[in-house]
C-alpha cells in the first residue's frame, strides 16, 4: 500500500489535534487528582465514549475484523453477549458502590472491603498486566505498519508512544479521555465507510447472506454459519468456532465479560472520573448504545472481504508466506482496494487512533493504581498532594518505556507473550466473583475473598493442564477434550469463577466478618441507592438500561 | 475547554480535505469502488465537525 501526500497531511492533522488537546488542558492540572483521577469532572456524553473507546484498541480492530472473516457474524456475540449484559449490569448494580465508595481505583474499593492483602494481590498483579497489554498492542501496531506500509517497526513503535507520552504527561487522565473521544469519533468516521462499500460491493446484506448459502466452507460446514449469529450454535461441531450455547453463554457472555467490564479498572476509571453518580451510573448505560453497533463497521468488513474474494472482482484474501490466510491483514488490504488517497488516509488515522487509545488507557490506568494503590500505600504514606502528582507525572515516562520494552519482548520471544496472556487469564479468571460476593453479600471476609481469589487461579490451572484443545495442552494428564481453544477458554472461566465463589463463600463463614458499620457505602443493603424521580427519561439509569435491552435483543433476533 | 471545539474542528478541515479532494481530483477512486468516496465522506465530515462547533457555540451564549 502506497500513501499519498494529503494521506500524510491528514495523518500530522491528527497528531497536532492530540498534542493540541493536552496542551491545553495542561493548565487545569494542579493536585495528584486533577491528574489522575480527572477531579471527578467530566460530562457523562465524554466518559461514555471514553468508557468504549479505552477498550478499542488497534488489535481489537484487526483481530475482530480477522475473526470476522473466520467465524462471520457470530464474532459480534464478543459485544452482543461479551459485553453489553455486563456493561449493563455494571452501570445499574456494581456503580453504585464504585462511585460512592469514593475509592479512587479498583484495587482501592478491594482494600476498603475486604482487606490490605487482597488489594496489594490485585494492584500488582493489574499493574503488570496493564505494561504488557500495552506492551502487545504496540507490538502489534509495529508489526501490522511494517506488513503494509513497510514503515519500520522501531520508528512506529516510538513515535506513537512519545505522542501518547506527551499528551497524558501533558493533562493526566482528562487528556487521555478527552483523545479517546476523538479517537472514537475518528475510528467510526474511518472505518463506517468501509462497512458500507464492501457490503454494498459483495451485494448488501441479503447478497452477502445469498453468497454464503450456496457456499461450503473448507471445513465442510455450510456457509451459512458466516451469516447466522445463533443458528448453529446447538453442537459445538456445527459452528466454526467450536462452541456451544452454554459455554458462550456461561464462560464468555457471564464470567469473562463481567469479570472485564465489571472489574477491570481500565474502564471502571472511565465511569468513575464523571461528575456525579448519576453520571458515572450512566456512563456505561450510554456507551453500550455505540457498542452494540461496532460489530457492523468492524466485523461486517471481514465477513464481506469473504464473501467479495468468491466473487471474481479484483478482491483476494490476504495470504501469509506459507500460503494460509492471513486474516489480521484483511482490514488493510480492504482499505487499500476500496479507499482512494484522502479516504485512506483517514483510515489508517483511525486506525493509529485505536492504537493510542488502546496505550493511553492501559498508561493511565497504571499510573493511578501505581500512585495510589502502590507507592502510596507502601512506599511512601503521607507525603504532601504535590508529591504524589509528581509521582503520577514519573510513571507516565516510566509506564510507557516499559510498554516498549514489552513491545520488544513481545516482537522476540513469542512464546512468553503467549505464556503471560495465559498466566493473566488465570488471575482475571476468578475476580468477578470476589467482587459479586463483596457488593452482595455482607457477610463475605477479607480472607474468604483473598482464598477465593487464590483457589480460582488454581482451579483455571488445573482445568487448563488438565485439558485438550486443537492439540495442545493437557501438561497434568488429559481429563477432557475440547473441541476449540475458545470453548476451553471460556471453561477455564467457568471453573474458576465457580471455585472462586465456593471458597470465598466457606471460608468467609468460617472468618469473623467486619463490623457493618465500616460496610457502608460499599455494600448491597448498607448503601443508599440513589433515586430521582424527577429526573428525566434520558437520566434515569433504569430507563437507559432497558432501552438498551430492546435495542439489543431487536439485533439478535435480527442476525439470528 | 469544551471538547466540541477541537472535535468539532478536527472534522470540519478533515471534511474540507476531503470534499477538496473530491472535487477537484474526482478521478482519484480506488480500484474496486465506482463512487466518489472523499467527496461523500467528506461532506459528512464537514457536516459532522460544524454540527458540533454549533453546539459548542449554543452552549457559550447566554440564556435568554
Amino acid at each position: 500500500m502506497k500513501l499519498a501526500l494529503v494521506d500524510y497531511l491528514i495523518l500530522a492533522l491528527y497528531f497536532i489535534f492530540v498534542l493540541g488537546i493536552g496542551w491545553r488542558l495542561k493548565k487545569s492540572i494542579t493536585t495528584s487528582g486533577d491528574f489522575l483521577l480527572s477531579g471527578r469532572s467530566l460530562p457523562v456524553w465524554i466518559t461514555s465514549l471514553a468508557f468504549i473507546a479505552a477498550n478499542l484498541g488497534a488489535q481489537e480492530l484487526v483481530g475482530m475484523s480477522a475473526s470476522g472473516a473466520k467465524y462471520g457474524i457470530m464474532t459480534a456475540h464478543f459485544y452482543w453477549i461479551g459485553a453489553i449484559p455486563a456493561i449493563l449490569f455494571m452501570g445499574l448494580f456494581m456503580m453504585p458502590f464504585y462511585y460512592g465508595s469514593k475509592a479512587r481505583s479498583v484495587p482501592e474499593y478491594l482494600k476498603m472491603r475486604y482487606d490490605e492483602k487482597t488489594r496489594g494481590y490485585n494492584a500488582v498483579t493489574f499493574a503488570v498486566m496493564t505494561i504488557f497489554s500495552s506492551g502487545i498492542s504496540m507490538y502489534a501496531l509495529g508489526l501490522l505498519l511494517h506488513l503494509v506500509l513497510g514503515w519500520d517497526f522501531s520508528t512506529s513503535v516510538w513515535c506513537s508512544a512519545v505522542i501518547v507520552l506527551a499528551y497524558t504527561f501533558l493533562g493526566g487522565l482528562t487528556s487521555a479521555i478527552y483523545n479517546e473521544v476523538l479517537q472514537f469519533l475518528l475510528i467510526v468516521a474511518g472505518f463506517t465507510p468501509l462497512a458500507m462499500l464492501s457490503v454494498l460491493k459483495a451485494g448488501g446484506w441479503s447478497g452477502v447472506t445469498a453468497r454464503f448459502h450456496q457456499m461450503v466452507l473448507p471445513g465442510g460446514m455450510p456457509g451459512d454459519v458466516m451469516t447466522h449469529a445463533w443458528g448453529y450454535m446447538g453442537k459445538p461441531s456445527d459452528n466454526p468456532m467450536g462452541v456451544e450455547l452454554f459455554g458462550m453463554v456461561a464462560g464468555l457472555g457471564f464470567v469473562l465479560s463481567f469479570g472485564y467490564w465489571c472489574t477491570n479498572f481500565l474502564v471502571v476509571q472511565r465511569a468513575m472520573a464523571a461528575r456525579s453518580m448519576s453520571a458515572a451510573r450512566r456512563t456505561p448505560l450510554i456507551g453500550a448504545f455505540p457498542k452494540m453497533f461496532i460489530p457492523f463497521i468492524i466485523i461486517m468488513p471481514g465477513i464481506a472481504a469473504v464473501a467479495l474474494s468468491k466473487m471474481g472482482v479484483g478482491y483476494d484474501l490476504p495470504l501469509m508466506k506459507d500460503g494460509s490466510t492471513d486474516y489480521n491483514q484483511v482490514i488493510t488490504t480492504l482499505m487499500a482496494k476500496f479507499y482512494p488517497a484522502g479516504m485512506l488516509g483517514v483510515g489508517l488515522t483511525g486506525l493509529m487512533a485505536s492504537f493510542m487509545s488502546g496505550m493511553a488507557g492501559n498508561v493511565t490506568a497504571f499510573n493511578t493504581v501505581w500512585t495510589y494503590d502502590i507507592y502510596q500505600s507502601y512506599i511512601r504514606k503521607n507525603a504532601p498532594d504535590s508529591h504524589y502528582l509528581t509521582v503520577g507525572r514519573v510513571t507516565t515516562v516510566v509506564g510507557i518505556l516499559l510498554s516498549i520494552g514489552a513491545a520488544y519482548v513481545a516482537r522476540r520471544y513469542n512464546n512468553i507473550m503467549d505464556l503471560l496472556q495465559l498466566v493473566f487469564g488465570f488471575v482475571n479468571a476468578p475476580l468477578f466473583a470476589t467482587f459479586l460476593m463483596g457488593m452482595f453479600w455482607k457477610r463475605s471476609t477479607g480472607r474468604g475473598a483473598f482464598s477465593g481469589l487464590i483457589s480460582g487461579t488454581v482451579a483455571a490451572t488445573i482445568t487448563w493442564g488438565t485439558t485438550v484443545a486443537e492439540g495442545k495442552g493437557g501438561i497434568f494428564g488429559v481429563v477432557h477434550t475440547f473441541p476449540s481453544i475458545m470453548a476451553q477458554n471460556f471453561w477455564i472461566a467457568i471453573m474458576a469463577f465457580s471455585t472462586c465463589l465456593l471458597v470465598t463463600l466457606v471460608v468467609s463463614m468460617t472468618s469473623q466478618p467486619k463490623p457493618e458499620a465500616e460496610l457502608e457505602g460499599l455494600v448491597y443493603g448498607l448503601t443508599k441507592i440513589p433515586h430521582d424521580p424527577n429526573a428525566k427519561w434520558h437520566e434515569q439509569p433504569v430507563t437507559l438500561a432497558v432501552l438498551v435491552a430492546i435495542v439489543l435483543i431487536i439485533i439478535n433476533i435480527w442476525f439470528a | 475547554m469544551d471538547l466540541r471545539v477541537p472535535s468539532g474542528w478536527f472534522f470540519s478541515l478533515l471534511g474540507v480535505i476531503l470534499l477538496g479532494m473530491g472535487l477537484f481530483a474526482p478521478e482519484n477512486r480506488a480500484e474496486l469502488t465506482d463512487v466518489n468516496v472523499n467527496l461523500y465522506s467528506g461532506a459528512a465530515m464537514l457536516v459532522f465537525g460544524l454540527f458540533l462547533l454549533l453546539m459548542a457555540w449554543r452552549a457559550t451564549r447566554p440564556k435568554a
